[in-house]
């Protein structure tokens, strides 16, 4: 407990210890803000060393001076307004930069003989001291802040436009591709019709060199064929065109068609395809033709990645609903620095201008997009110098 | 839940139009454009249901004002509406377009001022019925669900909330909103007390 004495000497010591009038003055001149306050009658009672030198105006000139003779022109205009409530409601108020444009004349001291005004954000708070009622009003100094945003403005629009640019790109050189395939397949198709009539010999015996020549023909012409249809796949599934007529579809006479359709491809390459014996009846959700085209390039990459003379698996299990079909070479294997780009497009194990086997590299990229579009999936197991087993994962069809 | 009759829903409703129509009279004249505000809808809730009827209503995240009022009453006042019409109020009103899909720090300034004048007003015209001083802090801005806004500082579930459909009518738009006032119980027997004073005189 204090006694009374000490209670006494403690006072006196708050009292000495607490900041004179004139330490706090000094303290409210040192703020990096605008502050000045206003009491019950309007009059300017405090104004710090800020607003000297932002409007050019001491001290004597304004206290005990009423707000509307310091600042006519604000008569009427918000900043009144708010002034007035804090007063009378005891309510802060905030004016914004955005919805208040320059609230006071308050300017940068002379930057190379330009006058500049600064963007202002200005709080207004009810003070209460000794039963009376003041007006704090602050004035915060936003010009970085208007600058960054004016910057992030130009920032955004720029990023804006670019986007749209490159859209504008893209869909024209989608366009293009489309175009130019369409006007490449056409010839092409009348030049593989011709080239058959000629190596069928409807046209006359052809000497053995020239029936070489026309092979040579033929088959290139068979691979721009496949490559013009892969490219304009691609496209489709891009621009999201590729129609898919979902439904049932008997997986076992589809693969038999596919195999069949892939032998003479097979043979040329000496693999021979083994579908699982003993299976049937297995109705799956799916677009014959598209779920075709995917059996086909599984088979097509099978035989071409196959060691000569060796066989191709093709194995189906049922499971949880789905059906997995399985493809399995006995080749070389994927090396491991390509297996996480098989999928991509135009991607070939080996990329150079001599490699041994043909295709575009889109195959098995257009197989996942249409794999999935058919809510199924595609993958693969594989293991350097043993081969390659292909999976796809196949929606029964639900009669319900 | 609170009950009240409704000769005492349409008194606050009707003295709340008014606050809002004077608002909007200010908003209008800062922005040179016709801006109107109406409340078609009072009620009282506990903080946590008003909590569940936001998220609701809404599933994406609100965005607005709060601001903490002291005095006769105590507690928070917001101003809150779906985070995109946030975006466009402000931008409508200072007439602007930015393709950037969050408020700008000197827009979510500018939003804090019109919560402030909005606010503001119904604070005081709540004020006029108790006929008692409340004061209100400065507005800061706020983002959240329904559960985050009302979790804030007061979280006692008894406080009620008094729940206002807050219409914003900008353009030719009519964006949707809410205020809520977060009371304790004292506070609210004595607005309900000084409301039916208040009718009894009329």
């Amino acid at each position: 407990m204090l006694s009374e004495v000490d209670k006494m000497n403690h006072e006196m010591e708050v009292e000495s210890a607490a900041p004179s009038g004139r330490l706090f003055e000094k303290v409210l001149d040192l703020s990096e803000n605008g502050l000045f306050l206003v009491d019950a009658d309007r009059k300017i009672i405090l104004w710090n060393e800020w607003m000297v030198q932002a409007s050019s105006v001491e001290p004597v000139d304004v206290i005990g001076k009423v707000f509307s003779q310091v600042f006519p022109d604000l008569v009427g205009k918000r900043i009144e307004l708010v002034i007035n409530t804090a007063l009378d409601m005891r309510t802060a108020s905030l004016l914004s930069r955005s919805l208040n444009k320059s609230i006071f004349p308050l300017y940068y001291a002379n930057v190379g003989g330009k006058k500049m005004r600064i963007e202002q954000s200005v709080i207004v708070k009810p003070v209460q001291s000794d039963g009376h009622d003041y007006c704090m009003v602050q004035i915060t100094d936003v010009t970085p802040m208007v600058q960054r945003e004016s910057v992030l403005r130009v920032l955004a629009k720029e990023a804006a436009e670019g986007q749209k640019a490159a859209e504008g790109v893209s869909q024209m050189k989608s366009q293009f591709t489309s175009t130019v395939s369409h006007e490449l397949r056409t010839p092409l198709t009348s030049i593989r019709g011709s080239l058959g009539l000629i190596a069928s010999g409807v046209m006359g015996e052809l000497q053995p060199e020239v029936s070489r020549l026309i092979g040579i023909a033929s088959n290139n012409t068979e691979r721009l064929l496949f490559l013009i249809n892969d490219i304009l796949d691609m496209e489709k599934i891009e621009a999201g065109k590729m129609n898919f007529v979902m439904g049932p579809v008997d997986l076992i006479v589809v693969l038999k068609q596919s195999i069949e359709a892939n032998q003479p491809y097979g043979e040329q390459y000496h693999v021979r395809y083994l579908l699982q014996d003993g299976i049937s009846g297995i109705i799956v959700n799916a677009d014959t033709d598209r779920i075709m085209q995917v059996f086909s390039n599984l088979l097509s990459n099978a035989a071409k990645f196959s060691l000569e003379g060796s066989d191709v698996d093709i194995n189906v299990s049922e499971s949880n609903g789905m059906v997995r079909v399985e493809v399995k070479d006995y080749g070389a294997g994927i090396p491991l620095q390509f297996q996480s780009r098989i999928f991509d497009k135009f991607s070939q194990a080996d990329g150079s201008n001599t490699r041994k086997v043909g295709g575009t590299g889109l195959g098995l990229s257009i197989s996942r997009a249409i794999m999935e579009m058919m809510d199924g999936t595609i993958g693969f197991v594989t293991e350097e110098g043993k081969g390659t087993t292909f999976y796809l994962d196949i929606c029964l069809f639900n009669k319900g | 839940m609170l009950d009240i009759t409704e000769l005492q829903r349409d008194y606050i409703t009707e003295i709340l139009n008014i606050s809002m129509g004077r608002a909007a009279s200010v908003l209008s004249e800062m922005v040179s454009e016709e801006v109107s505000l109406s409340v078609p809808e009072v009620d009282f809730v506990q903080r946590n249901i008003a909590a569940e009827k936001f998220d609701q209503a809404n599933v994406s995240t609100m965005s607005g004002v709060t601001q903490s009022i002291r005095g006769a009453i105590y507690g928070d006042a917001l101003l809150m509406f779906p985070e995109e019409k946030t975006l466009s109020i402000v931008r409508i009103l200072l007439g602007e377009t930015l393709p950037v899909e969050s408020l700008t720090e000197m827009e979510q300034e500018a939003m804090c001022e019109i919560g402030n004048i909005i606010l503001n007003s119904v604070v005081s015209s709540i004020a006029d019925i108790l006929k008692k001083e409340i004061m209100s802090s400065l507005p800061r801005f706020i983002k959240g669900t329904g559960c985050e806004v009302f979790a804030v500082e007061t979280s006692n579930d008894d406080d009620l909330v008094m729940f206002l459909k807050v219409n914003f009518g900008l353009e030719s738009q009519s964006i949707n909103g809410y205020v809520t006032l977060i009371l304790n119980v004292d506070s609210l027997q004595d607005f309900i007390f000084q409301l039916n004073e208040q009718i009894n005189a009329i």
